[in-house]
């Protein structure tokens, strides 16, 4: 079938601002939007430039905005999106090149999350893990699915606005170990994010949740932060 | 072995003191509905059923002060100008303002990014409240 795809083009040494291009590929419904960008590169335009890696919907490369939305490329059908394709780079982010943003600020707020455990106690007596049981372990099995894609806070209105905002990202990463039972350093994510660009500027859109490529619920974890926050029980 | 974790107030960081606004502002929208409905009931025991129209009992409830009533067919005045409706106005007024003010700073936030422009708003926010606040106290206990 005939696939016309619309994309996004930005050259930072020849371009002052963006501009769109059409190509039109042949291609099979069953192809991921991710293909579609591989034959445009491979067969009409070898400049355009787009971030991938695994293709499967892992490492978090290649999300962007598909007819307006933020997908994976790599998880987007062409039969669930249509033979008219309009692909764009994700908003609040700098564009550094066609669909590629400048990443740095994202992974900048995922940083202020100490997004690592953190348990100063002395090991258990043998020496080995600190256990966990299975209800304490999932309690927040639902955030270690995040690929840090940046679908959410990229399609975060209260982002945009203010990119001062943590986002939804940096807060999954967050949740992820504040109701960790082994970690303790629940108490210094919360006082993080208690300061003004933190949970307060999450203003529940559901663009987060509705963007997340893993399904996470990011509302309601957000939720779950704020309530951790007032509550000051992290069970 | 399910563990018990839990946070006193400080160590989640609700001593910032844009946090207790964030909760506050929370809390306050409830005082608010709440200071509504006293008002809604209020006006129905004092013979709004056969005496006000709708819009004159919304007003009323949005804010009870006894100048709200004096249009209507309302033959005694006396119990809508009682302390209690005073200071039910009264407090339904310093909420609402700082509901309202607090509301507008965080609005502003999105377009303002400087510290020191930020700061600035937040001062003249809270000149704002203040000013608003005292007029309308004045307004409520002299009228
Ligand atoms: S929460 Fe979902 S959308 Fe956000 S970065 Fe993680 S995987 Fe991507
Ligand atoms: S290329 Fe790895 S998630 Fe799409």
């Amino acid at each position: 079938m005939e696939i016309t795809i619309k994309i996004f083009r930005y050259d930072p040494e020849k371009d002052v601002r963006g501009h769109y291009e059409t190509y039109v590929v042949e291609g099979d419904e069953n192809d991921r939007v991710l293909d579609v960008l591989e034959l445009v590169k491979g067969k009409s335009d070898g400049t355009l430039a787009f971030r991938r890696s695994c293709a499967h919907g892992v490492c978090g490369s290649d999300a962007m905005r598909i007819n307006g939305r933020n997908h994976l490329a790599c998880k987007t059908l062409v039969r669930d999106v249509g033979a008219n394709i309009t692909v764009e780079p994700v908003l609040g982010l700098k564009v550094k090149k066609d669909l590629i943003v400048d990443m740095d600020p994202f992974f900048d707020n995922y940083k202020k999350m100490l997004p690592y455990m953190i348990n100063e106690s002395p090991l258990p007596a043998d020496g080995r893990e600190r256990l966990q049981s299975p209800e304490d372990r999932a309690r927040f099995d639902e955030t270690t699915k995040c690929i840090l894609c940046a679908a959410c806070t990229t399609s975060c209105p209260s982002y945009w606005a203010n990119g001062e905002y943590y986002g939804p990202a940096a807060i999954v990463t967050a949740h992820r170990f504040i109701f960790d039972s082994r970690d303790e350093a629940a108490g210094e994510r919360l006082q993080i994010l208690a300061e003004t660009d933190g949970v307060a500027r999450c203003h529940t859109a559901y663009n987060c949740t509705e963007a997340c490529p893993r399904e996470i619920k990011i509302t309601k974890a957000i939720g779950e932060v704020k309530m951790a926050m007032i509550t000051g029980k992290l069970d | 072995m399910t563990t018990k974790r839990t946070l006193s107030i400080k160590q989640r960081g609700l001593t910032n003191f844009e946090a207790v606004m964030w909760i506050f502002t929370r809390l306050s929208a409830l005082a608010i509905y709440g200071l509504i409905l006293v008002g809604l009931i209020g006006a129905l025991i004092m013979g709004a059923r056969n005496q006000m129209n709708f819009a004159d009992v919304m007003r009323w409830a949005f804010m009870p002060n006894v100048t709200h009533v004096q249009s209507t067919d309302l033959q005694d005045l006396n119990p809508w100008a009682s302390p209690f409706w005073k200071l039910t106005a009264s407090a339904l007024l310093l909420v609402a303002v700082a509901h309202g003010v607090h509301g507008l700073v965080v609005i502003a936030d999105d377009y303002i990014a400087g510290a020191g422009a930020r700061k600035f708003i937040r001062f003249l926010s809270i000149v704002m409240m203040i000013s608003m606040s005292g007029i309308g106290l004045y307004l409520i206990w002299t009228s």
